[in-house]
């Protein structure tokens, strides 16, 4: 339940980004495909989302505490591509080795997924529209930049294993700053902690008078 | 002189600038960004306001932060001490969090704008609150108060300000309420257990409200008592939001309400939960009433003032600003556009102006529209390319379109500063049957049946058709209160009346917005009744449109009938967003009806 709603995120988010590339071109044909490929996106995530409340009302899972389910804000979207920034070449040739990727991921999810026909489908269904994404930003860059487009599409690919390569690198650095900031916590703050309770212990509740300083206290970060 | 004023890093970040005074432009990061509630440093939006006022960074005189970041970290800090041992999975998230951009306010502004350290300033979160409330209102003394969920330390501060035409301005804020004991956390946690999303869908728990009985208030009062000193104290035993930033509310909290709603189950009202929600929702509004009403009845004997300022978060809960004005004694109460964060950007830099230069008391424009202007001209080339039906046309063509019972997407002008749609990026529509709040809610905001539509109505009429105590009109202003719809017109008013018969109406000034009060009083003639539906031009997850090709966007994947921006009219042809998938690739666009997969592709 937890891949379904991280996949609903994601589309979601990309079709967010998707819609805003719509209304950032100058490109009529482009703006109604991207329009379109936003709506598909949106849907997508609806259909992931809503297989998973099925899954939860069923009973095919059992329920869990929803504090630790509610999506987080954000997510990767077209993997933090600046959707402000790129001319449609790249925003093409990246859609494009993105839908190809997430197609394969797909299949394989509705491969695997042959005793759960409901959720199969939903895979199926998405996989349809899929192609048509694939086919339509590929006839689009040819277009759009007929002499280059094969290289837009190196671009892309090295772009997205260079951002692949980011994330590991940001998610590690990450779980390594955790563990240490953990060591810390424990090694330095208990006597800290200490004192700041007995503080703490000390301030009444209710209303506090606040305290006057003057307009120069207006340069301080404190 | 001109003043930079930028709110960011936690929720709704913004920009605005303050020149000679008077602040001059304004845009939360979200309208350019597209990304709902953006919170990020607000570069567009600051790039937005020198451009449009002609300013260089460098001809600056201050830029000032809304709050003060290593106050900030110092909370975040001591809070985590004190929850020690629980709060291990907190604090690496949290050091990371503060450590990574938000203590570094001074750096990244400099180095984004280049200028230097010196001309930035820090303002107190509730010391820009309180300016953005008092600052904006046209009243020489008021009382303030500022709530929300928390600033650097202080949840809600109470104070008087004072300011004299061509004069000096003080702003004192005499007493405040620290953190974990906070009535928007308390909200926001009920929030979150009724499976909403905390810091974005509080007003659906006013909403819902309306639907319930207030029959556990015992219950909630258990979770805040009143001190004898007239304020409050969550008791911490059934909140968890201070020692781990994964959930708002504790075991013993579940113990007390009931399991909580998944964010993904319905809320249907016909079921024993859906009620159970639906009560839980209406206690904890009245309990929050309670409590404001009450500290504002004491400050109002204290100061003996007869306006009341209210900044803050909390200050968008409409139901609770009425019950204040009724019941508090104060003769009036002002609520800015931009109560929430993203007005302290305005708040800073006015405080600066006045309290930190010491400079003249000035007026400021008593309207919330300081964005980016709409282009007409933008549309109508947009929607040619697509073959729809543009025309330059008169408002009674509009009038007509409304009257036939067309959805009207209303682009006017400048965009809007605040969460409210007030004239310039709606959505109207007639306000008579219910079939057309189903309507909207089904083909246009794809939202919970629960949700209430609001009116607008020009000042003058707002009595008629709505229970206004003194003082209700200039706090529908903004849309910043909830009143009862008359009786006798409930029934002609069906789509705006809230299950309880209440609406949260705007009343509308012509000086504020003069074609929105034409176009009211062309439809009152029309069909006898000067009110519309007035929604905002966005759709769910997304936030209120701002250029022209963002609401023809929002038009061509929704019901809307009819999109107007400036003098340019766009009508509905067909969608244009079904595809014909040839062999090449599908890239062959066809008009169809539009297609009901439409309504499945935005959240609901």
């Amino acid at each position: 339940m937890q891949k379904l709603l991280r996949f609903g995120e994601t589309e979601t988010d990309g079709g967010r980004d998707l819609l805003r590339a719509a209304e950032l071109t100058r490109d009529p044909l482009l703006r109604r495909l991207y329009l379109v490929h936003a709506v598909d996106e949106q849907r997508h995530g609806t259909l992931f989302r809503s297989r998973a409340a099925a899954m939860l009302a069923s009973g095919t899972l059992v329920r869990q505490d929803p504090r630790g389910e509610t999506p987080g804000a954000g997510g990767h979207g077209l993997d933090d591509l600046d959707v402000e920034r790129e001319s449609d070449e790249t925003m093409l040739a990246f859609l494009h080795v993105a839908e190809r990727s997430a197609a394969s991921r797909f299949a394989v999810y509705r491969n695997v997924l042959r005793s759960d026909p409901a959720t199969q489908s939903i895979f199926d269904d998405i996989l349809h529209d899929e192609m048509f994404h694939m086919n339509y930003t590929l006839a689009q860059l040819v277009r759009v930049s007929p002499q280059r487009h094969r290289a837009k599409l190196w671009r892309a690919r090295l772009t997205r294993l260079w951002n692949a390569y980011l994330r590991v690198a940001s998610a590690l650095a990450g779980v390594i700053g955790g563990a240490l900031l953990t060591v810390q916590y424990f090694a330095i703050l208990p006597l800290f902690a200490l004192l700041s309770k007995r503080a703490a212990a000390r301030e009444g509740e209710g209303w506090r008078a606040v305290a006057q300083r003057g307009a120069d206290s207006m340069r301080s970060q404190y | 002189m001109k003043i930079l004023g930028i709110s960011a890093h936690y929720h709704d970040a913004a920009a605005a600038l303050v020149a000679d005074g008077v602040p001059v432009c304004a845009v939360q990061e979200e309208r350019l960004s597209r990304r709902k509630n953006d919170a990020a440093f607000p570069l567009a939006a600051i790039e937005w306001c020198l451009d449009s006022a002609g300013v260089a960074p460098e001809s600056l005189d201050a830029v000032v932060f809304y709050e003060r970041p290593m106050l900030k970290f110092e909370r975040i800090l001591t809070t985590a001490l004190r929850a020690f041992p629980r709060s291990w999975r907190m604090f690496p998230k949290a050091m990371k969090n503060s450590l990574g951009e938000k203590v570094w306010v001074r750096g990244i502004i400099s180095s984004h704008l280049g200028v230097p350290a010196k001309k930035i300033l820090f303002t107190e979160h509730h010391q820009s609150h309180a300016a953005a409330a008092f600052l904006t209102a046209p009243s020489r003394r008021a009382a303030i108060i500022t709530t929300d969920g928390v600033g650097e330390w202080a949840t809600m501060t109470a104070g008087l300000g004072e300011r004299t035409p061509g004069g000096q301005t003080s702003i004192a804020l005499l007493r405040e309420i620290r953190f974990p004991h906070s009535l928007g956390m308390l909200y926001s946690t009920f929030t979150a257990y009724l499976g909403f999303k905390v810091n974005e869908d509080e007003y659906k728990v006013m909403g819902l409200a309306g639907y319930g009985t207030p029959s556990l208030v015992d219950e909630v009062r258990r979770t805040i008592r009143r001190t004898p000193d007239g304020a409050f104290a969550l008791d911490l035993d059934y909140f968890d939001f201070h020692t781990t930033a994964a959930r708002s509310y504790s075991s013993r909290f579940v113990e007390l309400f009931g399991p909580p709603r998944n964010p993904f189950e319905p809320i249907d009202l016909e079921t024993e939960n859906g009620r159970r929600y639906a009560d839980i929702a209406a206690s904890v509004q009245r309990v929050l009433e309670e409590v404001l009403v009450e500290i504002a009845r004491a400050l109002q004997r204290e100061t003996g003032a007869s306006d009341l300022c209210l900044g803050g978060g909390v200050a968008l809960n409409g139901v609770a600003n009425a019950r204040i004005l009724a019941e508090s004694g104060f003769e009036r109460v002002f609520v800015p556009p931009a109560p929430g964060d993203a007005g302290c950007a305005i708040g800073a830099a006015l405080y600066a102006d006045r309290l930190y230069f010491r400079n003249a008391d000035r007026d400021v424009p008593d309207h919330p529209f300081w964005g980016p202007e709409v282009s007409g001209a933008e549309l109508a080339r947009i929607a040619a390319e697509d073959g729809q039906q543009v025309a330059e046309c008169a408002d009674e063509v509009i009038v007509d379109d409304l009257m036939s019972g067309r959805i009207v997407g209303w682009m006017d002008g400048a965009l809007e500063f605040g969460p409210r749609a007030l004239g310039h990026r709606s959505i109207l529509a007639a306000p008579h049957d219910v079939a057309m709040r189903d309507r909207i809610n089904r083909e246009i905001k794809y939202r919970e049946q629960f949700r209430p539509f609001a009116p607008v109505v020009p000042v003058e009429a707002a009595d008629r058709y709505f229970e206004l105590p003194p003082g209700g009109a200039r706090l529908g202003r903004f849309m910043s209160g909830v009143f009862p719809v008359r009786p006798e017109w409930r029934d002609r008013l069906a789509a705006i009346t809230h299950v309880d018969g209440t609406a949260r109406v705007q009343t509308l000034d012509r000086a504020m917005a003069p074609r929105l009060y034409a176009l009211l009083d062309a439809y009152g003639r029309r069909s006898g009744v000067p009110v519309l539906l007035n929604t905002s031009l966005n759709l769910a997850g997304e936030p209120i449109v701002n250029r022209a090709v963002e609401g023809y966007s929002t038009f061509l994947r929704c019901g809307i009938d009819v999109l107007v921006a400036g003098r340019t009219r766009v009508v509905k042809r067909g969608s244009l967003l079904t595809r014909a998938q040839g062999a090449e690739g599908g890239t062959q666009m066809v008009a169809a009806a539009t297609a009901p997969a439409l309504a499945m592709a935005n959240d609901s």
